[in-house]
């Protein structure tokens, strides 16, 4: 078993190494700003909503995605606040002092760049954490808070069967393994909702050099919950992607393959490995997909995994698929 | 009725009195807040003694024959129990004192009676204050709106005010406050807010807020030196539990900025607002304080329920047709409940006629807010004791 899963790790601290690194930047360098225009009117009384107000525009005339949130955000991040509508009345009717005029104005200069508001800022909120952010570390998109959720309510699922009986096992301590952890958005929310469980986050770059991880991993055995938001862009849709996706982020926490399902499939054959009896696998996914992998399954039943359930995202998009390993 | 606006006017003396002697109010033996009320009862019954023989004969027993008919709580019939056993005490005492005619022992048997006395008196007060029906909703938590009413900016910068006042309020009294909507004016007012508050007790005393609030005073804007009046309007929700408000899902329609497009990994877009619709009901609530979206969307169904929750309650107060003074609810929210006259410096309530002066004070929403929220509470507490009394007399009479 300890050998085993030594092997698995292995496997799994190479997955989808594939996408080579530098394509997309080639096609995709970022524009000199020479081509940046400026919006000559600057504003008289400097308020948050007037500095907002000019950046927008700064933003619109340059192509900016989401010129307004992005302007929004900027001005809230630096006067403290996280989003503009949280900023109370008074901070609204408080001129800006020259500091934070200045500060507005670096952060701007970056967004011009394309780079995300989320690497602007340095900080992104997922669920109840704020999270540093720093490129290229895949930024958690907000339908994987949804992912957590599920893994959340399986687990108090879990636990009220087990209150149901006469003499109920002590509560255990779910174990869960997050594979390809980036920012550690998952991981740390799993944390937070279930104090009591282990997590075990992991990235292929930790991981591979990280042998005492895999020491941890060995002690603990095998887990509850696998989790995981692997690569699962399809490779053809890559290059219809925004600038700020492929200037700025980890390609490598993207690219799925041709199929989107190169690291699914990895994960899917270790999973029984690494998976208590009746153990879960959560996984976040392109809406294609869920067909796919349920063929997938089917033509490798040796795996005794089901597909038991296809939840969907908040814009009803088939988003999340919940794999049981069946007890033999 | 006329019994009721005498019990009340009594009341109000009652607590002129108690405010008085504040060393008295802290009993060591009970929470402060029933110190308060029993103490008020106390003043209020001896400032009327018809009401106070109401209390101390019959009328008490008889009332409690009725309640003990359909059953009470154990608390109360534990007091029931231990006011028997104390009236036989004192009636054994008197017998032994009648009949002894040591004079050490008549010296004991007196300090006997006293204790026994007083305890009855302690037991009949504390029997009564159980009779006194808490709201479905008391132990609530809360959703409270703010809008700017009559009187443009100045309105928005009142209401920004209160709004200021009712979050240093929760922060006083240890409950968490978190703001769900805010949207200001311009120059720094507040058109409208929307704040959850939670914590002990919270709707047992917000809900004495809810109301026309209403400011005249010569407004930063106005430049002749006129007062203006302006209002303020508070209206306090509580919030349901998942017990008592069961939402289908699939009455939502939840909106938000991604829903077209590829999604996930896909996208990198930071618009995380959130619009719910119940659909049967039409009733909207949208949420963009946050940057979470999944927080956004959470904070958007805690207004939504507590909407939906306030719009059935007040669907079964329409069939209760309630006489109190003290409103709550939607016949409150149009009511106007309280002045703040900046010239005079004075805070006026209306519905118990009770003026407070220092308005700046009364705004930091510390003791003289909780104060005035404490006199609100015990009167309303004695309304609808006077109501219990009362009709069970008018049962008795019939």
């Amino acid at each position: 078993m300890r050998c085993l899963t030594h092997t698995l790790l292995r496997r799994l601290s190479c997955l989808s190494t594939q996408c080579v690194p530098g394509r997309w930047s080639q096609i995709f360098s970022p524009k000199r700003s020479s081509l940046r225009q400026r919006c000559s009117a600057r504003p008289g009384v400097v308020t948050a909503t007037s500095v907002v107000n000019y950046w927008q525009k700064v933003f619109e005339t340059n192509g900016i995605p989401e010129a307004r949130e992005s302007s929004e955000y900027i001005v809230s991040f630096v006067l403290g606040a996280k989003t503009f509508q949280s900023l109370s009345s008074k901070s609204l009717r408080t001129p800006l002092t020259a500091a934070q005029q200045e500060q507005i104005q670096q952060l701007s200069n970056k967004r011009l760049e394309r780079v995300p508001v989320q690497y602007v800022l340095g900080e992104w909120d997922f669920r109840d954490l704020t999270l540093k952010m720093r490129p290229p570390v895949f930024i958690p998109r907000p339908e994987t808070e949804d992912l957590v959720s599920l893994v959340v309510e399986e687990e108090s699922l879990m636990y009220e069967k087990n209150s149901g009986l006469c003499f109920p096992v002590s509560a255990p301590h779910p174990v869960i393994l997050e594979i390809g952890c980036g920012s550690g958005a998952i991981a740390l929310s799993l944390l937070h909702k279930l104090p009591q469980s282990q997590v075990i986050a992991m990235d292929k770059e930790e991981a591979a050099v990280d042998l005492t991880r895999e020491n941890q991993l060995l002690r603990w055995g095998p887990v509850d919950f696998i989790v995981s938001n692997p690569p699962y862009v399809f490779h053809e849709d890559m290059a219809s992607l925004d600038a700020e996706i492929l200037r700025y982020e980890d390609l490598d926490a993207l690219d799925g393959g041709d199929d989107g399902m190169t690291v699914i499939k990895t994960i899917l054959a270790l999973a029984p490995s690494l998976l208590k009896d009746s153990g879960s696998v959560f996984l976040e996914v392109d809406p294609r997909h869920p067909n796919m992998v349920k063929d997938w399954l089917q033509a490798h039943s040796d795996l005794l995994l089901v597909l038991c359930a296809v939840h969907k995202d908040f814009c009803g998009k088939p988003r999340f698929l919940h794999i049981q390993k069946q007890s033999r | 009725m006329r019994l009721l606006s005498r019990a009340l006017r009594a009341a109000q003396g009652g607590w002129a009195a108690a405010l008085l002697h504040p060393s008295r109010r802290a009993a060591p033996d009970r929470g402060s807040a029933a110190g308060t009320c029993l103490l008020l009862l106390r003043c209020g019954l001896s400032a009327r003694p018809g009401l106070q023989e109401l209390l101390a004969g019959p009328a008490l027993r008889r009332l409690l024959e009725a309640r003990g008919a359909g059953g009470v709580g154990p608390e109360l019939a534990a007091r029931v129990q231990r006011l028997r056993d104390k009236e036989q005490e004192l009636r054994e005492t008197r017998e032994l004192a009648r009949q002894d005619e040591s004079e050490d022992l008549q010296k004991l048997a007196e300090k006997e009676i006293a204790a026994c006395e007083e305890e009855i008196a302690e037991l009949k007060q504390q029997i009564v204050l159980l009779l006194i029906p808490s709201e479905e909703t008391d132990e609530s938590d809360l959703v409270m709106e703010v809008t700017a009413g009559v009187g443009g900016q100045e309105a928005m910068l009142f209401t920004s005010e209160i709004f200021d006042m009712y979050q240093r309020y929760a922060a006083y009294k240890k409950w968490k406050f978190e703001i769900l909507e805010y949207f200001p004016s311009e120059i720094g007012g507040l058109r409208h807010a929307v704040a959850s508050i939670a914590g002990l007790e919270a709707y047992k005393y917000m809900k004495f807020e809810g109301g026309v609030h209403r400011v005249q005073r010569v407004p930063k804007t106005e430049k002749q030196g006129r007062i203006h009046t302006s209002t303020t309007t508070v209206a306090i929700l509580p919030q349901p539990t998942q017990m008592k408000l069961q939402i289908n899902p699939k009455d939502l329609r939840i909106e938000t900025k991604r829903a077209t497009g590829a999604g996930g990994q896909h996208v990198n877009t930071t618009d995380s607002a959130v619009r719910i619709v119940h659909i049967p009901t039409g009733i909207v609530s949208e949420c963009q304080q946050e940057r979470s979206q999944i927080r956004n969307k959470e904070k958007a169904m805690q207004m939504l329920s507590a909407k939906l929750y306030n719009a059935k309650l007040e669907e079964e107060t329409k069939k209760r047709n309630s006489v109190r003074k003290i409103q709550i609810g939607t016949k409150g929210r149009s009511e106007k409940i309280r002045t703040y006259n900046f010239p005079q410096d004075r805070i006026t309530d209306h519905r118990i006629s009770r003026s407070v002066h220092h308005i700046e004070c009364f705004m930091l929403g510390e003791e003289k807010l909780d104060e005035m929220i404490q006199t609100l509470r015990e009167n309303a507490d004695y309304e609808s004791l006077m109501e219990i009394i009362s009709e069970n007399e008018k049962k008795n009479l019939s």
